[in-house]
C-alpha cells in the first residue's frame, strides 16, 4: 500500500471520527463547535504531516491548510450560532 | 436592520402554547402516560422565569440572584410536591422545541415523568445576550394529593417512580432540573410582581401574554444564512474540483495543499453541518 493512500485513511478517519462525534453532540452547540475545532487543527495537522513526508512542505502550503481550517471554522461558526 | 425592520429581516418563529402542550402530551400518551393538565398558575410560574432571565440578562436555570425554578413556582402560587423545568431558546417551531427535549435524555426525563400532573408554558421575545431571543419555559408540576395517584397508563419508567417515592431532596438531572420535596405550606413571597392583590386576572393576563410567538419575516435570517454557508461550500468544493482535474490534465508543478484532502474535508464538514438545527436546550 502506498505511503499516500496511508495518510489518505488516517484523513477519512479523523474527518469520520469528526462527523460521527459531531452528530453525537446533537444537543450540546458548545461541543460541537470545539469538536469542530479540534477536527479543523486535526486536519491542518494532518495536511502539514504530509506534505512533510512527500518532502514538499512550504510555508504556503502551511498556510494554505491553515487558510483552509480558519474558513471551515468560520463557516462552521455561522451556521451554529445563526 | 432586523430590529428595525422584523417584519422584512428577522428570524421566522411560530412556538405557541397549545402546539406545545399536544406534542408534549402527545410524546407521554405514546409511552403509556397520562396526559399533562395545562395549569395557569405555572404558565405564571414560567412567565416569571422568562421575564426574570430578560431582565437580568442570563441563560441559566437559576438565575445569578440564586433564584431557583421553584422560587417562581411558590411565588406564582403553585404548591407542589414533585416540580421541574425544561428550557429552550431560538427555536422556530413548537414541534422542533419538543422534539429536541425529546432527543436530548435528561430533558426527555423531564417529560416522560411519571409524577407529573399538570403542566405550564411561557413563550416570551426579547433580548438576551445582545441578541435577539425567543425563550421557551416548561415548567412541571404535581400538588399534593396528585402524586398518589401519578401512576402511568401502561408503562412505568422504574428509575423515574423510585426517584419520587425515596428522593425527597432536590435532584437535577443534567441541564434539566427536578425538585422532589414534601408537601409544604408555602411562606409568604416578596413579589415582584403584584399577584397577591389579584392573582387571578394577572396569572391570566401573564399567561395569554406569553402563550405564543409568532413572526413571519419576509427575509428569514436563519434560513439565508444556512443556505449563503452551504452554497458557498458548494462553491469551494466545485472550484477545488475544476482546479484539480486542470492541474492534473496540464501537468501543472505549483507549491500547494493536495485539492483531494480540501475536498474531503469540505464534504466532511458539509455533512456535519447537515444536522445543525437552530434553537439551543438547557
Amino acid at each position: 500500500m502506498k505511503m499516500s493512500h496511508v495518510n489518505y485513511i488516517v484523513l477519512l478517519i479523523i474527518l469520520v471520527t469528526g462527523i460521527w462525534t459531531f452528530w453525537g453532540a446533537a444537543n450540546d452547540k458548545v461541543m460541537q463547535m470545539y469538536i469542530g475545532v479540534a477536527t479543523a487543527i486535526s486536519y491542518v495537522i494532518w495536511g502539514i504531516i504530509y506534505h512533510s513526508l512527500e518532502g514538499d512542505l512550504h510555508p504556503k502550503v502551511v498556510i494554505e491548510y491553515c487558510l483552509v481550517g480558519v474558513i471551515a471554522i468560520v463557516l462552521m461558526l455561522t451556521i451554529l450560532w445563526t | 436592520m432586523h430590529r428595525e425592520f422584523p417584519n422584512v429581516l428577522g428570524y421566522a418563529t411560530d412556538i405557541r402554547v397549545d402546539q406545545l402542550l399536544s406534542v408534549t402530551n402527545s410524546n407521554r400518551q405514546a409511552l403509556g402516560l397520562s396526559p399533562l393538565t395545562y395549569n395557569v398558575t405555572l404558565s405564571q410560574a414560567a412567565a416569571l422565569k422568562a421575564q426574570d432571565m430578560f431582565q437580568h440578562d442570563y441563560w441559566a436555570h437559576t438565575s445569578p440572584e440564586g433564584k431557583t425554578p421553584w422560587t417562581f413556582i411558590q411565588q406564582a402560587g403553585y404548591t407542589y410536591t414533585v416540580a421541574g423545568e425544561n428550557l429552550a431558546k431560538n427555536f422556530s417551531t413548537s414541534q422542533g422545541v419538543v422534539d429536541a427535549w425529546m432527543a436530548s435524555p435528561t430533558h426527555r426525563d423531564n417529560i416522560i415523568k411519571p409524577s407529573y400532573r399538570d403542566i405550564g408554558f411561557a413563550i416570551v421575545n426579547g433580548v438576551l445576550n445582545g441578541e435577539e431571543t425567543t425563550l421557551v419555559v416548561q415548567m412541571f408540576g404535581a400538588g399534593s394529593g396528585q402524586i398518589a395517584d401519578a401512576q402511568p397508563v401502561q408503562t412505568v419508567v422504574p428509575e423515574q417512580a423510585a426517584v419520587v417515592e425515596v428522593n425527597h431532596e432536590q435532584a437535577q438531572l443534567g441541564e434539566q432540573i427536578t425538585q422532589v420535596k414534601e408537601v409544604q405550606t408555602i411562606p409568604p413571597v416578596e413579589s415582584q410582581i403584584v399577584v397577591v392583590a389579584e392573582p387571578t386576572p394577572i396569572r391570566q393576563v401573564l399567561s395569554t401574554m406569553f402563550s405564543s410567538v409568532t413572526n413571519k419575516p419576509m427575509i428569514n435570517i436563519p434560513t439565508v444564512t444556512r443556505d449563503v454557508a452551504f452554497l458557498f461550500m458548494g462553491l469551494l468544493i466545485g472550484v477545488l474540483v475544476i482546479d484539480g482535474i486542470i492541474v492534473s490534465k496540464k501537468k501543472i508543478g505549483r507549491v500547494a495543499g493536495h485539492n483531494l484532502g480540501h475536498i474531503l474535508f469540505f464534504a466532511a464538514l458539509f455533512i456535519a453541518l447537515t444536522i445543525v438545527r437552530r434553537g439551543v436546550l438547557l
